[in-house]
């Protein structure tokens, strides 16, 4: 290992990490540039030679792509949001209030569905929410809605399906979070007078921010670009961003229009992540500040009195 | 400032019983430390009368209040935890703060307590430090901080210097003292050291590995006068020799196997003992003189060989060997710069103690 270290001039790390850097570099960005390319040219039909254009750029700014992009991100936002009310609960009592025996074989029955395909979970729910499918049936019987109430290719159905298949995403890193806290600080909290609300809101939740951010995110970003929970689920009635790009690359092979449509939605999402995350870090830091001010105030005052 | 008393109470943790009937009484304004082996369910006492366990049976009384239900976040009792358990996401302020945020005070009223606080603590300067960048000590001060800015009743402390070298700790020892004065509140400290028990506490309990209370009293009585064998050789070093009580015409002796007779004094509480009983005799390493020279004034004296010689600096401790086979510890005073004789390996030597400072036991 020295040696090598001193092979490699302290490069070690790096260069351990190269083949993967590779593999990213043939197989994501190099495709990724090739789009890029592809959405800034297009073939003159006289000629048959590509030619410079920001006609797809133009195109794909009109209010029916706008609409589309904003749908998904609702679709997305809503995602997260249901995730987190489910995952959250979830996480807690497996990591604090849930007897420790019964942990493991939670945690696997949670992991347990995505073991298997997509396609395989979509169908599932498929076939409990389809007409005379099981929930319908079951829904009708007590009287909740009537038979000829479909339970498929709705908002409602996509969200379910959107929620089933990313809210392990949100689970696992709050839980990590979670089971690694110490534990002390509830006793700790109690002990200072707080209930277990209080505890949670002044202790769990603030210690458990960088689990749920990275849920946040986790669930967030494929859900932004997913395509085939709308499919099945959705029918064909709603559009998404990910279906409009399966659709232009796939059925009608405006490879341009498609590219341009990927790098727009690559850098929306990248900008708003970053905003999100420096609106963060600046009300972090003037919070701090003020903070700070405050107690230097006090503490003259305390000093000098 | 009400006192905290343990009524009957009994705790077991799947199935096994840590603590069979105890009853304790911790006086009103008094720092009282229970010294105990490890294991030996002196911070499960801790734990119930703070509320972070609930007994099986018995009762708490804070005062005249029984406390016994009472869940913890009502109960005016906080606790300096051994690892701190500083909340890593607040600052120093903050963390002490944390129990007046939660009684919603005001903002001015926070402010004042915690700069009081960390003023007693000896933390101005640090407040808007995050805990995880400051020294294990200053931690401590912060925790102490954290549990008495509330001014709490009772302020339970479980082990809180263990982690400290030893400068730090008797430091620190000397602060609580000073800090329990000036506050006046109920101090139990929980301790397996028995020097940091004893230098601080007002009163001290001990506890044996069974979960049994041995003995409580001050520092004094119980190093001087300990109930048991337990006692006193857990509480310092002692040297115990097994006999026979012989009383004739108002003389008192004990027969140890081997070792012949020796002088005793049977203060008046210890009634029980009656001639032809056995029992224990402790002597205090320091209270036997050691010398090559035959000498008078004493009522007890032995003769050994020296197997042992440790050095502490101010004293010395020498391992004796008798003559039916038994070794004594031995600790003399390094009084003298040029000491008037020299007592290395091997030497014979005279052992001397007086009737008054051994100590006899029943078990």
């Amino acid at each position: 290992m020295k040696i090598m270290g001193r092979l490699f001039g302290g490069q070690l790390p790096f260069m351990f990490s190269f083949p993967a850097l590779l593999w990213q570099g043939i197989f994501l960005y190099t495709p990724l540039c090739m789009l890029l390319v592809h959405s800034f040219f297009d073939i003159d039909p006289v000629t048959l030679t590509y030619v410079f254009t920001l006609k797809h750029y133009v195109h794909i700014f009109k209010s029916l792509y706008i609409g589309i992009v904003m749908r998904s991100l609702w679709l997305a936002i809503v995602t997260v949001f249901f995730c987190f009310l489910i995952a959250y609960p979830v996480a807690y009592y497996l990591a604090i209030r849930g007897a420790a025996r019964y942990r493991a074989f939670l945690l696997f029955s949670l992991i347990l569905p995505s073991w298997t395909s997509l396609i395989v979970q979509i169908y599932a729910w498929f076939f409990l929410l389809e007409k005379n499918g099981f929930l319908s049936r079951l829904l009708t019987k007590i009287g909740i809605i009537s038979s000829s109430t479909h339970l498929l290719n709705n908002f409602f159905s996509i969200l379910i399906g959107m929620v089933c298949c990313y809210v392990p995403f949100m689970i696992l890193p709050i839980y990590a979070v979670l089971e690694k806290m110490d534990k002390r600080y509830l006793e700790v909290s109690a002990d200072l007078g707080a209930n277990r609300f209080q505890t949670f809101c002044r202790v769990v939740l603030p210690l458990s921010l960088p689990g749920v951010y990275a849920g946040l995110l986790l669930v967030f970003i494929p859900s932004w670009g997913e395509f085939a929970i709308p499919m099945f689920l959705g029918g064909s009635k709603y559009m998404f961003w990910g279906n409009l790009i399966v659709e232009k690359f796939l059925i009608s092979a405006e490879w341009g229009t498609g590219g341009a449509l990927v790098m727009v939605g690559v850098i929306f999402i990248v900008l708003l992540i970053t905003s999100c995350y420096a609106i963060g870090r600046f009300i972090h830091y003037w919070r701090e500040r003020k903070s700070k001010l405050q107690y230097q105030g006090a503490s003259y005052k305390e000093l000098w009195t | 400032m009400r006192s905290i008393r343990l009524v009957g109470v009994s705790k077991s943790y799947d199935g096994e019983l840590i603590l069979d009937n105890i009853s304790l009484e911790v006086p009103a304004g008094q720092f009282f430390t229970i010294l105990g082996p490890s294991g030996c369910g002196k911070t499960t006492i801790l734990r119930l009368i703070a509320g972070l366990e609930t007994v099986d049976a018995g009762h708490i009384y804070l005062g005249d209040e029984d406390i016994t239900n009472v869940p913890i976040h009502k109960r005016q009792i906080n606790t300096v935890f051994q690892q701190y358990a500083l909340f890593p996401h607040l600052t120093v302020f903050e963390n002490v703060a944390y129990s007046l945020r939660i009684k919603k005070m005001g903002e001015e009223t926070i402010r004042s307590k915690v700069f009081e606080a960390l003023k007693m603590a000896r933390l101005i300067g640090l407040e808007s430090k995050n805990p995880r960048s400051l020294s294990g000590g200053q931690q401590q001060r912060v925790a102490i901080a954290r549990a008495i800015v509330s001014q709490p009743e009772v302020l339970l402390l479980d082990e809180p210097l263990a982690a400290l070298d030893l400068k730090l700790k008797e430091q620190l020892l000397v602060e609580l003292g000073a800090l329990q004065d000036a506050l006046g509140t109920t101090f139990v400290y929980i301790t397996h050291d028995q020097f940091e028990a004893l230098t601080v506490a007002d009163r001290m309990a001990i506890m044996n590995e069974h979960g049994n209370i041995e003995q409580i009293g001050t520092p004094k009585e119980i190093y001087e006068f300990p109930h048991s064998r337990f006692v006193a050789n857990f509480v310092g070093a002692t040297n115990i020799l097994e006999g026979t009580l012989h009383i004739d015409e108002g003389t008192h002796q004990v027969e140890v196997f081997g070792l012949g007779l020796f002088n005793v004094f049977i203060p008046v509480e210890k009634f029980w003992m009656i001639p032809g009983c056995r029992l224990y005799v402790s002597i205090r390493p320091e209270k036997i003189f050691v010398s090559k020279k035959i000498m008078s004034g004493f009522s007890n004296h032995l003769t050994g060989q020296i197997v042992d010689i440790v050095y502490y600096g101010r004293s010395t401790q020498y391992r004796v060997r008798l003559s039916n086979g038994q070794y004594l510890l031995v600790f003399e005073q390094n009084e003298e710069h040029f000491p008037q004789e020299t007592i290395t390996y091997d030497d014979e030597v005279h052992l001397y103690f007086q009737k008054e400072n051994a100590v006899l036991l029943e078990h």
